[in-house]
């Protein structure tokens, strides 16, 4: 594992295109905003994790033994997020950037 | 799905199909890899009020311009018969228009768990 140090406010360049800054540093918790590409997804590891390893034990193999809903769980037409009220809002026409750097990311 | 799922970063197109006696459940199953199929389903089925907090890098990378742009599926495990439960933490995300979808952690992903018991109807 290769380890660096830094100090608050300096960043280390990942491939030329991340670039992960020490934005705070607040006892044991150090807050990191990360710059990265569209295409390059970042997470949280123990999240990550636990969502891989949902998928993986999901994978469903044949057709058959799937449950049925009870009743109250059938509805006529599918749902969409737009019933629930959801929070997807568009984004604001001043974080639309062109270029690679569209991903800041604040991670406690 | 450009990115394909979290742990099958490699399979990025899927089909998306129903089968008329197993619906409301629908299929995700990997083009490339025949034996990658997952069992999904709409969260709104079981929790009306499930409200994920999709990223503004997320809205922008699948293209989104609202709520009514969007279908969210989520994936089920079938624990054993007559017990499944449903992924709430990370929900996929598809664009109607584009078809384009990316698996997602919302926002308030920290609010659900990856196994929602779901209702599921004894024989």
């Amino acid at each position: 594992m290769l380890i660096l140090s830094r100090k608050i406010n300096e960043s280390i360049v990942i491939d030329g295109r991340i670039t992960v800054k020490i934005v705070r540093i607040d006892r044991d918790v150090v807050k990191l905003g990360i710059v990265a590409p569209p295409n390059v997804p970042v997470h949280r590891e123990e999240v990550y994790e636990e969502i891989r390893r949902s998928n993986q034990e999901a994978i469903t193999e044949g057709t058959s033994g799937v449950p049925r809903l009870s009743a109250s769980a059938r509805p006529s037409r599918i749902p969409t997020p737009a019933d629930a009220g959801s929070t997807i809002q568009p984004p604001k026409q001043a974080e639309v950037k062109t270029g690679s750097e569209t991903k800041p990311k604040e991670s406690p | 799905m450009p990115l394909g799922l979290l742990g099958f970063e490699q399979f990025k197109s899927y089909r998306l199909y129903s089968r008329p006696s197993q619906e409301p459940f629908l299929w995700l199953k990997a083009l490339e890899d025949p034996k990658l199929a997952f069992l999904v389903l709409s969260p709104f089925l079981v929790l009306p009020s499930y409200s994920p907090k999709i990223s503004d890098q997320d809205v922008e990378f699948l293209g989104l311009s609202g709520p009514e742009d969007a279908l969210i599926f989520n994936i089920v495990t079938i624990r054993r018969p007559q017990q499944a439960t449903i992924n709430l933490k990370g929900p996929i995300i598809l664009n109607r228009h584009t078809l384009q979808a990316k698996q997602v952690i919302p926002v308030n992903a920290s609010t659900f768990t990856v196994a929602h018991p779901l209702p599921v109807q004894a024989h």
